[in-house]
């Protein structure tokens, strides 16, 4: 019987392990983010302004067959039909960028022309510069604004250096910044010490891990 | 009748086997609704803690996966310099490999269900797992050495190329499933119509088949309180289970014919559905070597990862051959029944191929993201 158990939990474990599997990929593109939140004189928040620097991996394989004057190198007017790509692209999924107003949620709307991707020759990274205005702009004492890949593909961290700026906001505003860890050995140790069933409150997993920058203008 | 008379009583079993199955699917089907109902942007907080509440064991795999994953460019770069970095690249390729076949987009859900719906042989289920992993490191290559190496192509070009390879690779799935689901659900509803006939079961079918039936039953009713001898019963009958191998199998191919050459050349549609679909992960290594002026390196390295993803998908299909051996063996214990429920689990398989192949070709289950951004 107990062999039965043991057999009956393989085949169920199995099942789920390929299907959680399948509902969860590694990333393949890491960004580094850089985000300004913009102001307006009258203290509404107006929009974000991203840049978003992809790994050195995927952005070779991006200028893959990208002609260029310069071999190697990459000038803005060169990289216009693939920001234009990426910016198409990114529509599909929110642009990552998820935003609360006082608790609320916030719409977005697409980037005005505008947007551009740069090209670091040393690095050889692609950095894409876009802007999301808010569809209505607003007052807000408490903002918080989050940037992830619910699927985990990309894998989005905020900048080590200067990850936000707040831009023409009231002198009163502050900014907090949360960055998300990667999964490293302690986070995945903190994980298997919770146990399978026990939840620690005071481990909000992720709250803990999110991109997550948080403006009070109180 | 002694049939319905074992079959009355012991079918529990079976039936429990298969509860269990379909509560596991069912479940896991939960998870991935799970996963993918997160997509409203404000419900729970979460980041990246979608890819980590699965618990330690598969937290750490991505973990690792990850962590590989981003050593492959630092590690073509010092390849330039030092040729013997090399060496180094393709032991991480192989560790790569072992560790991302964990993930999606590599058939081993497929090539498991194949199994079990199939009947297949263990050495049958690692051939198939070696060959798709392999198939699957050619056509990345393949993608990268024409597309981009040959033609100088865009990423947008391979994305596209990639993408309709995608559409043919499950597209083949369904179909694979759909004749799998045809040919053991003619056996299913065939073998259910013996059984309600329980007469002619002996007679028309499966002549032995009833003899063991009522070989078994006069066992146990003889040899009731003997477990020594009961077992001693149940392995006689195994066996001579194995030479008539007549039961229920009227409308399905025998194991010795699949492993004939009509059998390989269906095991052939199966490596070339699941092994269609190139890795994300080679193809942009690939194009990253090729950039470095590596691309040989970057050659070996995929199929040096393609060999890491077959053992692990060798593995999990051995899982698969067991399970369904010990559910036969168990099935072989009871008459008429525990067949039936075999012939249940293998229609259940099939449905399961073809449900992931239409998930994946319809975008609902998340395969691995042909690079879009």
């Amino acid at each position: 019987m107990i062999r039965r158990l043991f057999f009956f939990g393989l085949a169920a474990s199995a099942g789920l392990v390929m299907a959680t599997a399948a509902a969860h990929a590694h990333p393949h593109v890491w960004v580094t983010v850089k985000s300004e939140l913009v102001y307006a004189p009258d203290g509404t928040v107006t929009g974000v302004r991203h840049a978003w620097t992809f790994d050195d991996m995927f952005s070779t394989f991006a200028t893959q067959g990208i002609e260029s004057k310069k071999k190697g190198e990459f000038t803005r007017e060169e990289l216009a039909p693939l920001a234009e790509v990426n910016v198409g692209s990114l529509k599909e999924y929110d642009f990552f960028t998820y935003a609360r107003a006082n608790g609320k949620k916030v719409e977005f709307e697409d980037p005005p022309a505008g947007y551009y991707l740069d090209f670091d020759p040393k690095d050889t990274v692609l950095t894409l510069h876009f802007t999301l205005p808010l569809k209505a702009p607003v007052k807000a004492k408490e903002l918080t604004l989050e940037v992830y890949d619910r699927e985990f593909f990309v894998d989005f961290s905020f900048a080590e250096k200067d990850p936000v700026k707040l831009v023409g906001a009231p002198a009163q505003c502050k900014l907090s910044v949360g960055r998300p860890q990667e999964m490293s050995a302690s986070m995945t140790q903190q994980f298997s010490q919770l146990g399978a069933n026990q939840r620690d409150p005071s481990l909000t997993i992720g709250a803990e891990y999110a991109n997550k920058i948080s403006v009070k203008c109180p | 009748m002694p049939v319905s008379v074992v079959g009355g009583r012991r079918p529990v079993v079976p039936i429990a086997l298969i509860v269990a199955i379909i509560a596991g699917l069912v479940l896991a089907a939960g998870v991935i609704d799970g996963a993918l109902a997160q997509a409203g942007p404000f419900g729970t907080p979460r980041g990246q803690a979608p890819a980590a509440p699965v618990g330690g064991v598969l937290g750490w795999i991505f973990a690792k996966q990850a962590e590989f994953y981003r050593q492959f460019s630092g590690l073509i770069r010092a390849a330039k310099a030092d040729g013997s970095v090399a060496w180094g690249l393709f032991g991480l390729s192989f560790l790569y490999g072992i560790f991302h076949a964990a993930g999606p987009g590599h058939g081993k859900a497929v090539i498991s269900s194949y199994i079990v719906a199939n009947n297949e042989t263990w050495t049958r289920g690692v051939v198939l797992s070696f060959a798709s992993a392999l198939l699957q490191a050619l056509i990345a290559v393949a993608v990268v050495g024409i597309a981009a190496a040959l033609l100088n192509a865009s990423a947008a070009t391979m994305g596209r190329a990639v993408n309709i390879i995608e559409i043919v690779s499950y597209s083949l799935i369904i179909l694979i499933g759909v004749r799998l689901l045809w040919v053991k659900g003619r056996a299913f509803v065939a073998l259910l119509q013996t059984l309600h006939r329980p007469a002619a079961v002996g007679a028309a079918v499966t002549p032995r088949h009833h003899d063991h039936a009522s070989h078994h039953d006069h066992g146990r009713h003889d040899h009731g309180h003997d477990h020594q001898h009961h077992n001693h019963e149940h392995a006689h009958h195994h066996h001579a289970h194995e030479d008539a191998s007549a039961w229920g199998h009227a409308h399905a191919p025998e194991p010795e014919e699949l492993a004939g050459p009509g059998g390989w050349k269906r095991g052939l549609s199966t490596i070339v559905a699941v092994g269609l679909r190139p890795c994300s992960g080679a193809i942009l290594v690939l194009v990253f070597a090729l950039a470095q002026g590596l691309f040989w390196t970057g050659v070996v390295s995929a199929f040096v990862m393609g060999i890491g993803t077959a053992i692990t998908v060798a593995v999990i299909a051995s899982i698969a051959v067991g399970a369904r051996a010990w559910a036969q063996h168990i099935a072989e214990a009871r008459s008429g029944y525990g067949m039936l429920a075999m012939r249940g689990i293998e229609v259940a398989a099939s449905i399961v191929v073809i449900a992931f192949g239409a998930l994946l070709l319809t975008g609902y289950m998340v395969s691995e993201r042909m690079v879009g951004i």
